[in-house]
């Protein structure tokens, strides 16, 4: 039964379709057609009867020509269960009498369904070749497993991707193959479904589509005023491509259209749902149905054409509301006169609102919806649904309502794998299978303003720009959704230089502040999870709570950390909690980014991928601690237009001097995680914050007061600091020991810490250093030695 | 064995094929012409839009009368002519398509008729 039987008819039939498919051959067995009759003619009328020769010629070769397009090159299949009978013709057109599978797997790539999977899914000879088995009797488990696969996914026949495939999962290690490619073997069986649809859809827009023919039309209106200022859908409709309902919702939601509008009553549709949920997916193949000849729909319905009406096209055309609403009045007689016109209203929420971009006809349309005389379709968004139902009940009261809901998962694949062939088309690439499961990760948790299937197409199309040699890859995705969408999404570990940035953040943190080495661990692991992609990413990067006394380094972490993983100290969103002490704060601080640029919500919308640092928290109401409570735990917080914003790839810092004096005073008494626990406790009782509050953070991080070794270490960083000023003019400052006990003395306070010293610093180290150069004491490529002196006379100045 | 197995097809499922392509050829045109849907609304008003009565006096009653009378006039003349137009079309090719099949079987004889004719010396 999975013996390959070289001789069989079938073979010989498409190994001949596999010779002699050449367009020579076919250019040959033409002119073979078309000349001879000419001489033979000419023969004949000289009185040569040899003249008839010549046709024989030209039957044989018209026979040939048939039997190689209608035999040879779509063999059917066999009629028994024997794997000759039921491989696809091109497979066994290309195999040889004994092969094995290591010989045969290069081969696939002759086949369109082989190198459909080797561009899409990377399944590439090489790949093959090197997973095959070099004996001929290793073919029988490719065969069954081949079988198997078809079985599964309904295929009628054995094509070389489903050989490829079987090739692979032969191998015993398989998965482990797999899983280095980022796929699964379920992947590849959808690669093949993926192949054989877009076949089937080649295969139906070579066939006539049935329309009604010329007189279709005959018996309706003209609808002049319509042409001009709607879109006619039916027209417009693919001639070729047919639009594919991979939803059961869509089906439902178009069956309930056709009882609608073939019934008695009102003859209207109100298309409910978030935009990019196929709306107009749904009003375009309803269109399409319409005029399929060969559609089960009631004869009342038959031929009926869908013209979308823009609002800006009739603000366009006209100059003010009475002008418009004679428009509007004279395209709704229009098409009820013409009585096979269905209006399609898109975002038809225009047509009720006066707002720029928009025209309010509710009270000319209200009475035709009441009415239901015409037949109408709507299309419109949840939010604006409510809005209007809550300004013009008898308008959406008279309105036949249809929710449309947004894809899952699978769902927005099927579409993404239909839309494809327009989008390579449309932007001269080809897109990996890779890529179209990033669209969908990246779009649903990124993309926030369209819904799914929407979303992942709205990524594919920016994906497009990111190709790499025509290629659209699951690296181009997140090239452009790092792009578009201001997020870091690949680049954390693609480089040794990234890498090692990662490994060593702790030292680099500590380049620009001293010391605080639990916090800097904690925030420092958290960043090496996120870019390992081991994190939970329902949840912010991180969330810690700095604790301790002023001037000890809380704020300059947050600060190193945006420095060295974000993208530089611009990515920190810092809100003083001290503006938010009443109540009523919690709509400012989530204020929608319209209304105030600068609310949390707002600036986390613009700059996701940074540092969220909310200082002195426990100066907060309890009633914004509380808002806080979803965007600690689930990385979520809704604006007061109850738009999402995610917190998701930011991490979220509150510092706070609650509790301060107990760190000070037993910071150096015992164990620190003791001693963060009687903090936290000690928090909870004195109602600084309530439990759950403190509960939702990854980490509490105490912040200990600074020791005189660390302000002589921040002494140096400061001074290092002004180095860096200096730079550009080449000139160097060093202290001697002295002089920064000088200034440590003067600048360290202990409520303050350390803040108080890089006044201290600037006033007198780059006083110092502008007097001297004022007097042209140094020039470029000098190092000014400061002393202990000039310190204290700097300081005796103040 | 193959020139057997080319034979046999020919006349089997070659024919068949073939009998299916000129089929679907046929019902392409039937449908281009849409002969049923022109009969049933022979004398319906043709692609007229103002045949909406617009007032209730006997003058406006009158012309939209009048006004769907001469629609229908019109829509019949052209609804027959492309009938007629149809069935010329249709019947030459369901002609075309028997002719096509009676051939179809003969062709394989062919070379022996044209020999036959160039040994009997037949010319045009």
């Amino acid at each position: 039964m999975n013996e390959f039987k070289y001789n069989s008819t079938r073979a010989k039939y498409a190994r001949l379709g596999h010779l002699l498919n050449s367009p020579v051959i076919f250019a040959l067995l033409w002119l073979l057609i078309l000349v001879p009759p000419i001489f033979g003619i000419l023969l004949l009328i000289q009185k040569n009867s040899l003249g008839w020769l010549f046709f024989i010629v030209t039957v044989f070769a018209l026979m040939t020509l048939v039997i190689i397009k209608l035999l040879f090159l779509r063999v059917p299949l066999g009629k028994t269960d024997d794997i000759t009978d039921i491989l696809s013709s091109n497979v066994i057109s290309i195999m040889n009498k004994d092969p094995t599978p290591k010989e045969f797997a290069p081969k696939l790539m002759e086949t369109r369904s082989g190198r459909f999977l080797a561009l899409r899914f990377g399944l590439v000879p090489r790949l093959l070749a090197g997973v095959a088995s070099d004996l001929p009797d290793d073919m029988t488990p490719v065969f069954e497993n081949a079988r198997k696969i078809a079985k599964e996914i309904n295929a009628p026949q054995i094509s070389g991707g489903i050989l490829a495939v079987a090739i692979i999962i032969t191998h015993p290690n398989h998965e482990e193959i797999l899983a280095r490619m980022r796929l699964s073997v379920s992947d590849l069986k959808e690669g093949i479904i993926w192949y054989n649809y877009l076949h089937g859809l080649v295969k139906d827009s070579k066939k006539k589509r049935r329309d009604g023919g010329i007189a279709r039309d005959f018996t309706f209106g003209f609808t002049p005023l319509l042409s001009r200022y709607g879109l006619n859908l039916s027209a417009n409709r693919s001639l070729t491509m047919k639009t594919q309902l991979f939803r059961s919702e869509h089906k439902e939601a178009i069956a309930q259209m056709t009882e609608i509008f073939s019934n008695a009553g009102r003859q209207n549709v109100a298309l409910i749902g978030p935009d990019g949920c196929g709306r107009s997916t749904v009003v375009n193949a309803f269109a399409e149905q319409l005029l399929d000849a060969n559609s089960k729909i009631p004869n009342n319905l038959k031929y009926r054409q869908i013209i979308k009406l823009d609002a800006a096209a009739l603000i366009g055309g006209t100059s003010g509301q009475g002008d418009i609403e004679r428009l509007v009045s004279s395209l709704l007689n229009e098409a009820y006169s013409a009585k096979n016109i269905i209006l399609y209203l898109n975002n038809a929420h225009l047509f009720f609102e006066t707002s720029v971009g928009s025209v309010d006809i509710s009270n000319m349309l209200t009475p035709v919806l009441e009415a239901g005389n015409l037949r109408m379709i709507l299309s419109l968004d949840e939010q604006r649904f409510l809005e209007i139902s809550s300004r013009k009940p008898n308008l959406t009261n008279a309105l036949n309502k249809i929710m449309i809901n947004p894809s899952n998962e699978s769902e927005t694949m099927k579409v993404m794998e239909d839309q494809i062939p327009g989008l390579e088309w449309k932007y001269h690439v080809t897109y990996t299978y890779w890529a179209l499961k990033e669209a969908y990760r990246l779009g649903d948790r990124y993309i926030k303003d369209v819904e799914m299937p929407g979303r992942a197409i709205r990524v594919l199309e920016d994906a497009a720009r990111y190709a790499k040699d025509g290629l659209v890859f699951g690296e181009s995705v997140q090239e452009a959704i790092e792009k578009t969408q201001g997020i870091k999404l690949q680049a954390a570990t693609s480089t040794e230089e990234s890498r090692d940035r990662l490994l060593n953040l702790e030292q680099l943190i500590h380049e620009r502040m001293i010391d605080q080495e639990p916090a800097v661990h904690a925030v420092s692991d958290a960043l090496r999870r996120a870019a390992a992609g081991v994190r939970n990413e329902n949840k912010p990067i991180g969330t810690y709570l700095f604790l301790g006394p002023t001037g000890v380094g809380k704020t300059e972490l947050a600060k190193a950390l945006s420095q060295v993983y974000f993208n530089g100290e611009s990515e920190i969103i810092r809100i003083d909690m001290n503006e938010y002490v009443e109540s009523s704060d919690v709509n400012r601080l989530i204020a929608e980014g319209a209304t105030d640029a600068m609310s949390l919500t707002a600036q986390v919308q613009k700059h996701p991928f940074s540092v969220v640092l909310l200082d002195e928290i426990e100066k907060a109401s309890p009633q914004v601690l509380t808002t806080l409570l979803q965007m600690l735990d689930e990385g979520i917080l809704r604006d007061t237009k109850n738009h999402e914003v995610s917190f998701r790839d930011a991490i979220v810092i509150c510092t706070s001097n609650a509790g301060a004096d107990k760190i000070r005073e037993r910071i150096d008494s015992g164990n620190y995680e003791s001693l963060k626990n009687e903090i936290t406790n000690f928090l909870i009782e004195s109602r600084e914050f309530k439990p759950e509050f403190l509960n939702r953070f990854d980490e509490i991080c105490l912040f200990k007061p600074l020791s005189k070794d660390d302000l002589m270490r921040i002494t140096d960083l400061l001074i290092k600091g002004v180095n860096k000023t200096l730079a550009p003019q080449k000139i160097e400052v060093a202290l001697e020991d002295d002089a920064k006990m000088l200034l440590i003395d003067a600048g360290y306070d202990p409520m303050l810490g350390a803040r108080p010293m890089k006044r201290v610093v600037s006033k007198t180290v780059e006083n110092i250093v502008a007097k001297a150069s004022l007097r042209s004491e140094i020039k470029s490529g000098d190092v000014l030695k400061i002393t202990a002196d000039q310190i204290k006379q700097e300081l005796g100045n103040e | 064995m193959l020139a057997q197995g080319l034979i046999s097809w020919w006349y089997v499922d070659g024919y068949k094929l073939f009998v299916n392509k000129l089929w679907t050829k046929l019902g392409d045109t039937i449908d281009l012409f849409s002969i049923g849907s022109l009969i049933k609304t022979l004398f319906a008003p043709y692609r007229q839009i103002a045949a909406n009565e617009t007032g209730t006096s006997i003058d406006d009653k009158l012309l939209a009368f009048v006004d769907r009378l001469v629609s229908r006039l019109v829509g019949s003349v052209a609804r027959i002519g492309i009938i007629l137009a149809g069935i010329v079309v249709i019947l030459i090719q369901f002609l075309g398509s028997i002719l096509s099949l009676v051939i179809w079987p003969l062709i394989p004889f062919s070379p022996i008729l044209f020999i036959v004719l160039a040994v009997m010396g037949v010319t045009l």
